[in-house]
């Protein structure tokens, strides 16, 4: 079908491998052909702090190793996404490119502007898409009420997208749910940061931020959250049991990734394909309602 | 934050030139201050201390010191709220890393950016894997990572990245 350079980013092979695991068998059931390419480092995005030209290099460097292979990049981390887009909106200006490239040459590089970023949601939904999944479902979810959160980088700057999303009004997972039948659920803080960005700055904020939407989705039958990034997960499901202590709460809100879900709907093994043992906060209840 | 009055004799005329003369900056130029930045920023909300707004206007009347060293200015999500919003289309995000570009030179980074820079020269990625998770990768048939920094730390070298120490460093 189609053929992409898996980039893993920094958070999901070494600390969820379980997003990985799910990404890699969806994949393989839709015929999505993933290389793995043992250079691609970091994306950058946390290096812009230090120095925008560290981490736009990094960002080139990964976008430079992909193209000569003659591959897109599929992404699994919002960030990561978010980060390579961009790079790629800003390479477009000749003067910049040249100047990178000039730099790149030093590591054996160089980079045209050939390729495309595309997140894995973003692969299902557009070159899967939503009736090829609807027909390929083989176990009922309609009983499971899930709140999507979207993750800031996979919507944001709009400009680095090609208008593939709203941002203030996004509908993508709303979708892909909706395809393997389950129900996604609106919510006000629908679009709040998850603030993984600023963890390492200040857990405070994140704690706050963690508590509002987890907050908000109480009292609202909710199974689970449905994400579709390794750091906005880690945020709301090990944050979680430390919000529950910092502020006394007793949250207990299973964090899901959308391959997951949609691995589960396909009938994948739930710990061996799907990783699902391995989640802080225990899915028994929403495997349950599953049939 | 900023507690104290500061006269406007103390200001740097040569700031805001300074800030907007880097492309990724200039759009601050723009800025009417109308606060829209600030009323959709998730982190406000939750710390009202942190204010788009006001930093983006002692960037303009020039308050050099004050802005550099806050703190504040590394509590941005990079959640692009800001930008979303901005009727004059100004990149709050993208003016906040050049600020932060600017105060990690001048010594004022926290030590977690500085430690990720050092890693990132190690495996490449911003991270190094414990025990636990290789076994997991291995039981869960995941093929193993390569964790090469060498070019990493060669980008990191280009750009003089890894020079900077951090405020917390001493």
């Amino acid at each position: 079908m189609s053929k992409y350079a898996l980039f893993l980013g920094c958070t999901t092979p070494t600390q969820v491998p379980q997003y990985e695991v799910s990404v890699r068998w969806v994949c393989k059931y839709f015929g999505i052909e993933l290389i793995d390419i043992e250079d691609f480092i970091c994306c950058g995005i946390n290096q812009v702090n230090l120095s925008i030209e560290a981490g736009l290099l990094m960002a080139t460097m990964n976008l430079a190793l992909a193209e000569a292979k003659g591959l897109d990049i599929l992404t699994l981390c919002a960030a990561c996404t978010g980060a390579l887009a961009e790079a790629i909106e800003k390479l477009k200006d000749k003067a910049i490119k040249d100047r990178v490239n000039e730099k790149l040459r030093d590591i054996g590089l160089e980079y045209k502007g050939k390729v495309k970023v595309k997140h894995i949601s973003r692969v299902l939904y557009e070159d899967v898409g939503v009736e090829k999944i609807k027909r390929e479902v083989k176990k009922d979810l309609s009983d499971l009420r899930v709140a999507p959160h979207y993750g800031c980088h996979y919507l944001k700057p709009k400009s680095a997208f090609e208008g593939f999303e709203e941002p203030d009004n996004p509908k993508t997972l709303h979708r892909l749910i909706s395809a393997i039948g389950a129900q996604p659920v609106n919510y006000e803080t629908l679009n709040l940061c998850c603030g993984g960005k600023v963890f390492p700055v200040s857990e405070d904020l994140v704690h706050s931020l963690v508590q509002k939407k987890l907050d908000n989705l109480k009292n609202k039958r909710i199974d689970a959250m449905v994400l579709q990034c390794q750091t906005c997960y880690l945020m709301y499901s090990d944050r979680q049991k430390e919000v529950n202590k910092k502020y006394g709460k007793q949250y207990n809100l299973p964090i899901i990734l959308y391959p997951q879900l949609l691995g589960l709907a396909l009938g994948a093994d739930p710990a061996k394909n799907l990783g699902l043992n391995l989640h802080t906060v225990a899915v028994d209840k929403v495997l349950e309602k599953i049939t | 934050m900023f507690k104290q009055p500061v006269s406007s004799s103390d200001f740097d005329r040569n700031f805001r030139s300074e800030v907007t003369e880097h492309p990724d900056a200039s759009g601050l130029s723009a800025c009417f201050s109308c606060g829209t930045c600030t009323a959709g920023c998730p982190i406000h909300e939750v710390f009202p201390e942190y204010n788009p707004r006001k930093l983006a206007k002692m960037v303009k009347l020039g308050m050099r010191k004050q802005v550099l060293s806050s703190p504040y200015i590394w509590y941005c999500a990079t959640c692009h709220n800001c930008e979303q919003h901005c009727p004059q289309n100004v990149k709050f995000f993208n003016v906040l890393n050049v600020l932060k570009n600017m105060a990690a030179k001048e010594g004022y980074a926290p030590s977690c950016w500085i430690k990720q820079t050092e890693q990132v020269a190690k495996t490449g990625i911003v991270f190094s894997i414990e025990e636990k998770w290789v076994k997991k990768r291995e039981e869960l048939s995941l093929p193993s990572l390569k964790l090469d920094g060498k070019k990493a730390k060669k980008i990191i070298e280009l750009t003089c990245a890894d020079k900077i120490k951090a405020r917390d460093s001493e």
